[in-house]
């Protein structure tokens, strides 16, 4: 009888936001061991690049501390015990061992700056930098054929083992032809068929390559599409947002290379450990929220005491990030901490669904019936005054030509 | 004129007492609805945030309605198919008497009342079909409002029972797929089917107090007596 309630209720919620931060003891203790295999695999083989991760953390006057800093808190944020510690200090050094490929397609390069351009270079940032990228479109110093041929041999070589990091959306409209790359102009979408083929997952990082993003916004001119509306077959995962947070790229990769395996997705295909909370539920404002003190214009008494952004169009109730919690920029602050509401940015269709800056009851958004936007009130509204009109003029005529049923008297 | 009244049971107590209970929770879910979908009110008063908790207790009053809804549906779904006194489901079924049924009574309403060919002793597939919208808004307003609820129980725990957002996922989770794919699209969808309901509500007033007056057959005390009047010839 259990076992088929358990049954019944993997079926159900195995693709469900429910999070299970605790696994219990057997099921870490498993884990524990096949994450020791699988690193003392890792370092017999062969690196891919020279670069000595303790050498980088040097030069970058990173010291042990601040290591084990870090460690601790990337251990927690892949919901692993304590215990696991010194194995994700250890996949960090072993990282340029995972050999990737980064393609750019329709996008404003936004997650690649995300990595690139922080202030200095903390350790989520120096972990992607050592991690063996084979291949990264918009870095990379080979151009043309040369960079072609580049595509090729780290194919060749790490087939069925690198994993392809997808940024920008894919336009299908008029054959693909809206974005084309290399000499021999081959489609944003050939292109990541081909690539894809041989990889061991797919990570797609941010909005765009996970649903479409910016370029898929209404009218969406070039029918851009995610990912996972394409690639079929292979394990995609999702890491939303506007840019990607580095700190959830480094995770999952970190839990690749830890585990061999791609973390526990929700039905989005999100890994849980980032995407598993909602903003509103972690915020700092969130006490404003409950108590019904809003900042009702920018600038205001409200805003200069940090009120909730509730009013100013905030999201975050129907946001699932964890910003809030890991923030960006090495935890410096986030959109609501520098006061502004959260626009929704790692769900789907957000530019369209939650971006306006007003709370959904007030905004102009497309009316079912299609036509001209209207706000769900003045549609509601609207509707309500053609019922009432229509019941006016019943009960006019009735009260005129009506007949009342009174035994024949009238 | 020496045509007797003879009085015909119409509603039970308990019938009665649901619909009320339903009234009065729809004018709460409305008015903090609204209030929870756009604060209208009340931001600047100088309490600490803890003392007014304005949001909170909208919420709080938006759910406790909501479980009088989920209780009382559940006891209608029941009464719908095994109510001893009038089993509502023989009425909304196609068959060509309900159908004649619910046209005769529509021409009722459209001719002012001026053609009456249907029995208005008992309740007819008109109401029935009627109400049977409103019951399936309000089970939408249920389902969708329970999926916006449980977004905020992610990590599957809570303090009746862990059965309980497992419980809703099993439910209400494809509210999202059929609303458009996000959990905004079903507030969306939440906030429109409020408008819907609202002239539900207003029509069935509307109708309820007309027949009432056209009828003369003590319609309204219906819903508070539990019977009306009718022709004996
Ligand atoms: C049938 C009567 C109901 C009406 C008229 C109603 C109306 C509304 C309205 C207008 C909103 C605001 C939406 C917006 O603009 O953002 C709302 C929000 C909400 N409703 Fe309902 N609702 C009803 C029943 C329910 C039920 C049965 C539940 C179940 C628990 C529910 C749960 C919610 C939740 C969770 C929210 C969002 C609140 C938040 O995020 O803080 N509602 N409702
Ligand atoms: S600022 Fe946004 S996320 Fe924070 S409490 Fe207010 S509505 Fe929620
Ligand atoms: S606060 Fe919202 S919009 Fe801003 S980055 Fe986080 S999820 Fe995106």
């Amino acid at each position: 009888m259990s076992d088929r309630i358990e049954g019944v209720k993997k079926l159900f919620t195995s693709k469900s936001a429910r999070v299970e931060t605790n696994k219990g003891e057997s099921y870490y203790l498993d884990l524990f061991e096949r994450c020791q295999t699988r690193l003392s695999d890792l370092r017999a083989s062969q690196p891919a690049n020279r670069l000595d991760f303790s050498e980088v953390l040097k030069d970058n006057s990173i010291d042990r501390r601040d290591f084990m800093k870090w460690v601790s808190a990337t251990t927690a944020m892949l919901m692993l015990p304590p215990m696991f510690s010194p194995l994700v200090a250890e996949a960090a050094e072993l990282m340029n061992r995972a050999p990737v490929i980064w393609l750019e397609l329709q996008d404003c390069a936004g997650n690649s700056e995300a990595l690139l351009r922080s202030d200095g270079p903390k350790i989520d940032e120096i972990v992607l930098d050592i991690i063996s990228l084979e291949y990264h479109e918009t870095l990379q110093a080979a151009a043309g054929f040369q960079a072609e041929k580049q595509l090729e041999d780290a194919m060749a070589t790490f087939k069925g083992k690198y994993l392809l990091f997808v940024e920008g959306s894919i336009p299908m409209g008029m054959n693909g032809q809206y974005g084309t790359i290399g000499a021999s102009g081959e489609t944003f979408h050939d292109h990541l068929m081909r690539v894809s083929k041989d990889a061991a997952a797919v990570v797609a990082v941010g909005a765009c390559a996970t649903f479409g993003g910016i370029p898929a916004a209404a009218p969406n001119p070039t029918h851009a599409v995610g990912v996972m509306d394409v690639v079929k077959g292979k394990p995609i995962v999702n890491i939303p947002a506007c840019p990607a947070n580095p700190t959830n790229m480094v995770g999952v990769v970190m839990h690749y290379v830890l585990t061999g395996q791609l973390p526990e997705l929700d039905s989005l295909l999100r890994p849980k450990f980032a995407f598993g909370y909602r903003i509103h539920d972690n915020c700092e404002r969130r006490a404003h929220f409950d108590a019904g003190e809003y900042v009702e214009e920018w600038g205001d008494k409200g805003a200069q005491n940090n009120f909730c952004l509730y009013k100013m169009g905030c999201k975050g109730p129907m946001t699932f990030n964890n910003c809030s919690i890991v923030r960006y920029n090495e935890a410096v602050n986030w959109p609501i901490g520098v006061g502004r509401g959260c626009i929704g940015c790692s769900e789907p269709d957000f530019w369209d669904k939650y971006a306006y800056e007003r709370p959904m009851a007030n905004a102009k958004i497309k009316a079912p019936a299609g036509g001209v936007e209207k706000s769900v009130d003045e549609f509601g509204l609207g509707l309500l005054t053609a019922a009432g009109i229509g019941i006016g003029i019943h009960a006019i005529a009735s009260a005129v030509g009506g007949k009342k049923d009174d035994g024949g008297e009238a | 004129m020496s045509s007797e009244y003879k009085q015909v049971k119409r509603m039970t107590t308990a019938g009665r007492i649901i619909h009320w209970a339903n009234a009065i929770s729809m004018v709460v879910a409305i008015i903090t609805g609204l209030y929870i979908g756009h604060p209208y009110y009340q931001t600047f008063i100088a309490d600490g945030a803890v003392d007014k908790y304005v949001m909170a207790w909208n919420r709080w009053g938006h759910f406790i309605v909501a479980i009088i809804f989920d209780v009382t549906s559940i006891v209608i779904a029941y009464l719908f198919f095994f109510s001893r006194f009038e089993k509502a489901y023989k009425k909304v079924i196609p068959t060509r008497k309900n159908i004649t049924e619910f046209f005769e009574v529509l021409i009722n309403l459209v001719t002012l009342n001026r053609r009456k060919k249907f029995d208005s002793t008992h309740g007819d597939s008109f109401n029935s079909v009627y109400f049977l919208v409103f019951h399936l808004l309000l089970i939408w307003m249920l389902l969708s409002g329970l999926q916006l609820y449980v977004s905020g129980l992610e990590s599957g725990i809570s303090s009746i029972g862990n059965w309980w957002p497992w419980m809703l996922h099993i439910a209400t989770d494809w509210t999202r797929v059929v609303s458009g794919g996000t959990v905004m699209d079903v507030r969306i969808s939440h906030h429109y089917s409020m408008w819907f309901i609202v002239i539900w509500v207003i029509f069935h007033i509307y109708y309820q107090v007309w027949r009432t007056i056209f009828w003369k057959e003590g319609d309204i005390a219906i819903v508070f007596g539990g019977s009306k009047f009718v022709k004996e010839n």
